[in-house]
């Protein structure tokens, strides 16, 4: 899964218009996929590390808890409803998001859209 | 280079004792139909079954812009004043709407809130009407997230709804509508969105008044899609369930804002329940 965090790392780098969405995000994501943690130190839109946990002194803003299939079912090309969408996983009982939720929120179509990264990469893939 | 057939124009009514100028856009002529916008957006929502010539050729679409959405002004002194949409202020809108362009029992058609509202006069104005189409709608929906999340002097509200909407958009909605139908509630106006669902999330008023309808004057059909996880589909068949005679079909590809995220696959079932939209024989008339 580390691998797969450093592919939408890689993936960023390419997407401009995320660079300025999130020019300002800079904050460290915590994502626990099946109990692997792994960190997502964001600086100015950019992924700048993507570190393997588990850590106990790494402070985070937010936190997504989810499992592998799950996020496997979310990066399809045209997901099964409910696998769709970070807040629709949740609703579905797959994923659990803690934290400063309104620090989510107000960056919310950054993080939606780099999280959907290896998606749009499959779909375009496709096309 | 095309012209469409929606034409736009502004009627003024007086609603809880104010004025309020109103802006609509129509086409067709024969059966009216009057659509009501989803909360933080406005008639833009209806464009696709506005310029359907199949559809307008019999039937008079009309939708309008609430106030304090799209062309509608807020009312005067609007500046000092919080936006919170109430049941009474709605309905009364949509009739005053209806009144003043003289719609002879219009079928009421309403998406999300205006899928609520629709119900609402199901219940309590019926004989205004001639059916109603309840789309991405159901008796009530509690908030799971802070409406006051969407109106606060440090972050963009309209930004943040449409972030949070996109939940709500099918992964089958084409690209270009999917961020059209975004554009709507990124562009809405400072705590309109947050006003709206103030309405949607906390007024539970309709939940008893649900066995009240009389379907057999006035039918009422459901519409919901399988990526709507505001109204899912079990949502939305717990409140046809409560209303005898409901009907509801649910639309596998399609999400929160069918006829704005995915017009082609949404018009099907907008098409079957015009059709539905007759009141019931009586037995002596029955085939």
């Amino acid at each position: 899964m580390l691998e797969k965090f450093r592919e939408i790392q890689a993936a960023l780098e390419t997407r401009p218009h995320l660079h300025r969405i999130g020019a300002l995000f800079s904050e460290t994501v915590l994502v626990e996929v099946d109990g692997e943690e792994i960190y997502l130190v964001f600086e100015k839109g950019h992924l700048v590390s993507v570190t393997p946990g588990p850590s106990k002194k790494t402070p985070w803003r937010f936190a997504l808890v989810t499992d592998r299939a799950a996020l496997e079912a979310f990066w399809q090309p045209v997901p099964a409803a409910g696998f769709h969408d970070i807040f629709a996983l949740v609703k579905i009982g797959r994923a659990r998001i803690l934290g400063d939720m309104l620090a989510l929120v107000k960056n919310l179509r950054f993080i939606k859209e780099v999280l959907a990264l290896p998606r749009a990469a499959r779909t375009e893939d496709a096309a | 280079m095309t012209v469409e057939a929606i034409t736009g124009r502004y009627l003024t009514a007086e609603i809880a004792g104010r004025r309020q100028r109103i802006y609509f856009e129509e086409a067709g002529q024969g059966r009216p139909v009057l659509c009501l916008h989803t909360a933080g957006a406005d008639t833009r929502q209806w464009r696709h079954i506005l310029n359907d010539a199949e559809i307008t050729c019999d039937h008079r679409i009309i939708a309008f812009d609430l106030p304090w959405h799209g062309k509608s002004l807020p009312p005067e002194g609007f500046q000092t004043e919080e936006y919170l949409l109430t049941t009474e202020v709605y309905m009364e809108s949509v009739l005053k709407v209806a009144e003043t362009l003289g719609l002879d029992r219009p079928v009421l058609a309403g998406c999300s809130m205006g899928g609520r509202i629709a119900l609402q006069l199901a219940a309590r104005h019926p004989e205004r009407f001639s059916g109603f189409v309840a789309i991405e709608a159901s008796d009530f929906q509690p908030a799971w997230y802070d409406i006051d999340w969407f109106h606060r002097p440090d972050a963009h509200g309209g930004e943040m709804g449409a972030a949070l909407v996109s939940t709500n958009i099918s992964p089958f909605a084409p690209e270009a509508e999917r961020w059209n139908t975004l554009w709507m509630f990124m562009s809405s106006g400072p705590g309109v969105f947050r006003g709206d669902l103030s309405f949607y999330t906390r007024d539970d008023s309709l939940v008893g008044r649900l066995k009240d309808i009389d379907t057999a004057q006035t039918p009422v059909h459901l519409i919901v899609g399988a990526y709507d996880f505001t109204c899912t589909p079990e949502d939305a068949r717990r409140t046809a369930d409560a209303i005898p005679g409901a009907t509801l079909s649910v639309m596998e590809e399609l999400g929160h804002f069918p006829m704005s995220e995915h017009p082609a696959g949404f018009r099907p079932f907008f098409v079957d329940a015009l059709a539905r939209m007759q009141p019931a024989k009586t037995p002596e008339h029955a085939d």
